[in-house]
């Protein structure tokens, strides 16, 4: 449930900016805040702060568990480095293709700006691949979501990560058939606070692969 | 009505302070303010200590809320506006430093009782008990001594004795409150705890203390109790030699009672020296070893008589929410047999 | 193991009838207005309806006490069975602070935050009424538990291993779980909402500093609401997998630890004692300067001694574990770091009281709820320092004493601290006073009825009286204080019922206001009573800390003429947010979501439709006009 309530509470601000800007600033359509920062990007950092402390809580579950493996089905033995170096890739990829976009919506450049939207939903949708692709590979293994604590960790850390990932693939396709449907729209807010969010979710990986793949080979 | 308020106020604390000195100070079976070892003994140092500092603080506090009330109180048609002051950094900084004084001498304290209260006995120089907590009672094992008994902790006088607690189930929390303090009994871990046990008086069977599990455990918490018991040393030894002593079934009730035990209780339940304490493998119920001279049943919810006894085998439930030996459908005489067998014939002599 | 399921039907029965019960409430309080009010986005609007909602919680909250007390009256009482006792324990500790605290408190972040930093509404209107209606499906989840007699029966905190299949069989733990997950999401949200309005929001001029310290205590809050909940978020998770999907994280059977749990339960609940007392600091530090006629007393070390509470509240989660076998070292830290706490707030209480010096004190029933707080936070305040050192703690822990101690810090304090709120903005809100008379003989049922409840409470701890007993043997000593404290309770519900009444009649018959109700201090008292929808018509700008107060007095005390509170304007000429469907749509997505976990078979199905329903609504909501 809750996976799907705080990625609901993402994709909801996220999504907030989409509204015409009247909404958000209040008085007769001037643009002032406290702090300069819009209010939309503010909220997504705030929510940054929060989601912070959930992978925490999440990576330091993992990490008391990760040892509690049974018989072969241990991290050191089912890990496939191979597929995950490249999803990584993938994900890494798909955040700069996120900076060409936000900077194509900056200039007003409708193809390069859909091309790079196209590139990061491709690249999300491909990391998703990877980690279906994993988890049905440790299934066959016989590594299910209740044989051993590491499983369950492992499976709701990356888990979690993963919808993390879905979600911001729906955004940005969301943003992709706007650019279609009204090719003046170049909400660039819109486009920041998704990519704000997207390169969140990609830093965040980064730290689960070192310690949840890397780790293994140190230790 | 400020002046209501000072009235109140005086009223409250002097009202709370006689009760305080009344009421709680009672030796009462679970108070925590009469310790009988060391180990409550150190406690209620830092316990005085702290309480002390509390009252002064609280006076502290009332006495120039109480002031202030009368004296800044709103005169009748005074529309006027008093000096708008913002702050003084000298009082602040003051109410700043004298908490962390007082904190201080607090802490200090507390952190070697802390140190002290986790030191282990050196190595062979003090008693093991094992000490499992289960839904709704408290098993006891003495490993060195091969008694495994229930509900009633017998301990020798003036010995150095260590606790090993863990639970069988969900967590409970061990506490004999004028012993010391509560340790929980957490399954998956073992938890230590030290005491070296107080003198006995003369009163044969031993000094009974009252103990109590506190931490939600389900349904029958609330009688989840039992009894540590200090003995004169050697009245301990009688006793740990007896206990292992097989039941001595006389009459015949008792012997339909010791028949009808080694068909369906000793599933659950084991006493020495018979057939159901070879059944290998843990017991979900209580040892009954010597059911006969404990004081009470179903872990301290009612006194231990014929009467109770007969309502507790009936229907277990009645008396204990959640029980698991429940009603096991037995007949009256059925139930009085079982009754002859474990009150009478477990009675030991020491 | 899979356990506490029903099928589609069984779930759908308690939910229809949970939600008749609370529509119907809002139909009758609302009328034929009923419509505008599910779609308001008005933050005054949601604010009400917050207040409301609590309050309502608050009368079943508080049954749950009353019955509890009279199965205490005396020894070996058969007035509620063992099952119901410990399902009021639990129930009546998971009302009073995620369903009446912290939405009362919402209650007042809601209306007043906007008016006090002189805003037209906060940043996200819609995800502001998206958070009451999350909150409020989250609570009506919960009480389903009462209509299939499931009611979650294992502590506020639901200690691992006793929620698991295993010891819990029925869905009590779920609906207990789920029901706090959904709440949890709803606080995160407001969370958001009210950090990114307080701080990008406010009026010109109002640098932090000069904030009012209510909104400084609610900013600090939001912080803690922000980095607490996606822990306990977590750990929900955990234990809704351990029993739906066979996890083992908490089962020692299976490689977990239970006390997991109390840390990850903790490290968002000691955060959460602050969240819950925070609001009651500050809205006694303004009703106390505002009734002295002075400014508060130390206003920036208030500022920073809340800050500071703030921080510190994220390092002391294990002084609830001290005697769970941490070890001396894990111990004598965390009882540091706990002692800690009381300097700063040490240093707010004489604060308070220097508010008060040299004051012209009125003795308005806010005031006196305010004055009460200082009194009775103190003594649980002190108790609280007892507890913080672990050899006094083990003889305390899970005995009344604590009980006593959380009481007078929760009841005595916060509880307190909000009726003095709601005795002071009433007027403002509603445009009527409540009566005086009626307000000070309920002060006085409460506080003595609270003081004859809870310190006896004291005493019991001292004698030994564990908590959450349903029961208790003759002999032990403990029949004549359990005794008063019954009373007390039953006293203080006299003075709910006198609580009651005085809204009604400050409704319909009270003495009507006009803006500036007490010679307040702050901005929202610039404005009409109750305030114009759009709130101010000319956007305030900001040169001092208390800034209504300095447009009124000049240095020197004296009035100045010609200021007066602001006119109305025709409301047609501001531009405000339109009323919104999507938030309730999307509330019942998640709730569905939610629910999903409650049905076999097909329970994924209905999850599913509840996920479809949140993503459908937000597309909706993205492309509003607004």
């Amino acid at each position: 449930m809750s996976d799907s309530g705080h990625n609901a509470a993402a994709h909801d601000i996220a999504a907030s900016g989409h509204a015409d800007h009247g909404h958000d600033d209040h008085g007769a359509g001037h643009h002032y805040t406290v702090t300069g920062v819009d209010n939309r990007k503010f909220a997504m950092w705030t929510l940054i702060g929060s989601e912070c402390f959930l992978f925490g809580a999440l990576i330091i579950n993992y990490v008391i568990n990760s040892g509690k493996g049974t018989d072969k089905l241990t991290p050191q033995n089912i890990y496939n480095i191979d597929l995950t170096t490249i999803s990584t890739f993938i994900l890494l990829m798909s955040s700069v293709a996120m900076v060409l976009a936000l900077d194509a919506c900056g200039k007003k450049e409708l193809n390069k700006f859909r091309l790079w939207t196209f590139v990061v939903v491709l690249f999300g949708a491909m990391f998703l691949g990877c980690q279906v692709y994993e988890f049905q590979h440790f299934y066959h293994l016989g590594l299910g979501l209740s044989t051993n604590n590491f499983g369950s960790s492992f499976y709701l850390l990356t888990g979690c990560h993963g919808a993390h990932v879905a979600v911001g693939v729906m955004i940005m396709s969301s943003v992709l058939i706007r650019s279609f449907m009204n090719p003046k729209w170049f909400d660039s807010i819109v486009v920041e606070v998704t990519g704000l969010y997207w390169h969140f979710v990609d830093v965040i990986w980064i730290i689960i692969f070192t310690v949840v793949y890397l780790l293994v080979y140190v230790i | 009505m400020n002046a209501k308020l000072v009235k109140y106020l005086v009223g409250i604390v002097s009202v709370g302070l006689g009760a305080l000195l009344s009421g709680c100070f009672d030796v009462v079976p679970m108070t925590t303010v009469h310790p009988v070892t060391q180990e409550g003994a150190d406690i209620m140092t830092v316990y005085k200590i702290t309480t002390w500092i509390s009252v002064a603080i609280f006076f502290a506090v009332s006495i120039p809320i109480c002031i202030a009330l009368y004296r800044f109180r709103e005169k009748p048609g005074d529309e006027s506006i008093p000096e708008q002051v913002h702050g003084n950094a000298f009082l602040e900084f003051l109410w700043t430093v004298i908490p962390v004084v007082l904190l201080l001498i607090i802490a200090i304290p507390t952190w070697q009782v802390i140190f002290k209260q986790a030191k282990p006995f050196p190595e062979g120089q003090s008693l093991k008990v094992e000490v499992i907590g289960h839904q709704w009672w408290w098993e006891f094992r003495y490993p060195e001594l091969g008694i495994v008994t229930a509900n009633e902790l017998h301990l020798p006088e003036n010995t150095n004795i260590t606790l090993d607690l863990t639970s069988a189930d969900v967590i409970h929390s061990f506490w004999v409150p004028r012993f010391g303090g509560k340790v929980d009994t957490v399954p998956g871990h073992n938890n230590p705890m030290y005491w070296v046990t107080p003198t006995a008086s003369d009163t044969p069977g031993g000094d009974y203390y009252q103990g109590q599990c506190v931490e939600l455990c389900g349904l029958s918490h609330a009688l989840m109790r039992f009894q540590a018991v200090i003995h004169k040393k050697d009245e301990f030894d009688r006793w740990a030699k007896t206990y292992n002593e097989p039941p001595k079934v006389v009459t015949s009730l008792e012997k339909k009672g010791d028949q009808i035990f080694h068909t369906i209780c000793q599933a659950c339940h084991a006493i020495s020296g018979t057939a159901s304490a070879q059944i290998p493998g843990p017991k979900i119920g209580p040892d009954l070893s010597n059911f006969g001279n404990r004081r009470t049943l179903g872990a301290g919810t009612l006194e231990n008589n014929q009467e109770n006894l007969f309502k507790w085998v009936k229907d277990s439930t009645s008396v204990k929410p959640g029980s698991l030996m429940g009603n096991l459908g037995l007949d009256d005489e059925s139930v009085r047999a079982v009754n002859a067998y474990i009150r009478n014939s477990t009675v030991k002599v020491y | 193991m899979e356990c506490g399921g029903f099928t589609f039907l069984e779930m759908m029965k308690p939910l229809a009838i949970v939600f008749v019960i609370a529509f119907g409430i809002l139909a009758v309080c609302t009328r034929r207005d009923m419509w505008s009010w599910i779609t308001t986005v008005d933050h005054k609007r949601v604010g009400i309806l917050y207040g409301l909602s609590a309050l309502l919680f608050m009368v079943i909250g508080g049954t749950e006490a009353l019955l509890m007390r009279t199965q205490l009256l005396m020894p070996n009482n058969e007035f509620l069975s063992a099952k119901i006792y410990n399902g009021m324990v639990t129930m009546h500790g998971t009302t009073m602070i995620f369903l009446v605290i912290m939405p009362l408190s919402a209650a007042f972040f809601n209306y007043l935050t906007p008016l006090m930093i002189g805003a037209r509404d906060v940043a996200f209107p819609r995800l502001n009424a998206l958070s009451y209606w999350i909150f409020l499906f989250g609570g009506l989840l919960m009480h389903c538990s009462f209509i299939v007699n499931q009611i979650p029966n294992s502590g506020w905190f639901g200690y691992a291993n006793l929620t698991s299949c295993q010891y819990t069989a029925d869905a009590s733990v779920d609906f207990w779980a789920m029901g706090l997950q959904v709440l949890g999401l709803a606080s995160l949200i407001a969370a958001i909402n009210f950090f990114v309005t307080i701080l990008n929001m406010r009026a010109p001029g109002m640098t932090l500093l000069k904030m009012p310290i209510f909104i400084w205590t609610t900013l600090v809050t939001q912080v803690l609401l922000i980095f607490a909940l996606p822990v306990i978020t977590i750990a929900l998770v955990m234990i809704t997998f351990d029993r739906k999907f066979g996890t083992g994280f908490f089962n020692p059977g299976q490689g977990g630890d239970v006390l997991m749990w109390q840390h990850l339960f903790w490290v968002f609940g000691h955060p959460e004692v602050y969240i819950l007392i925070l609001p009651g600091m500050g809205i006694v530090s303004e009703i106390l300067a505002t009734f002295s006629k002075k400014p508060l007393f130390g206003y920036s070390v208030m500022v920073y001694s809340s800050c500071a509470i703030g921080f510190l509240g994220f390092a002391v989660w294990a002084h609830h574990m001290f005697t769970v076998g941490m070890g001396p070292w894990a111990n004598a830290i965390f009882s540091a770091a706990t002692m800690l706490i009381a300097v700063p707030t040490g240093v707010k209480i004489f604060n308070w009281i220097m508010t008060l010096w040299g004051g012209h004190i009125r003795f308005t029933t806010a005031n006196l709820f305010a004055i009460s707080f200082i009194a009775m936070f103190t003594m649980g305040g002190l108790s609280g320092i007892m507890h913080s050192s672990p050899p006094i703690d083990s003889q305390h822990q899970d005995s009344y004493f604590v009980v006593a101690h959380f009481h007078y810090v929760l009841y005595g304090g916060s509880i307190m601290a909000l009726f003095g709120g709601i005795y002071y903005w009433f007027p403002k809100i509603s445009g009527r006073y409540m009566n005086e008379t009626l307000g000070k003989i309920q002060f006085w049922l409460y506080m003595i009825g609270f003081n004859l409840t809870f310190f006896p409470m004291h005493f019991l701890g001292v004698q030994g009286m564990p908590r959450r007993n349903f029961t208790y043997a003759a002999d032990q000593g403990w029949n004549l204080w359990n005794l008063v404290c019954t009373m007390g309770a039953y006293m203080t519900a006299v003075g709910g019922i006198v609580f009651a009444v005085n809204v009604l009649y400050g409704l319909f018959r009270g003495k009507k206001a006009v803006g500036d109700d007490w010679n307040g201090r702050t901005l929202e008292w610039a404005i009409s009573s109750p305030p114009p929808i759009y709130n101010f018509a000319v956007e305030p700008t900001v040169s001092h800390l208390d800034e209504w107060w300095h447009l009124k007095y000049d240095e020197n005390g004296k009035r100045r003429p010609g200021v007066e509170i602001e006119a109305h304007v025709d409301p047609a000429t501001i531009h405000l947010p339109g009323p919104s469907y999507f938030p309730i749509l999307l509330a019942f997505g998640i709730l569905l979501g939610a629910v999903g976990f409650f049905v076999t078979p097909g329970g994924l199905y209905v999850s599913l439709v509840g996920v479809v329903l949140m993503i459908g609504s937000s597309y909706g909501w993205a492309f509003e006009k607004t």
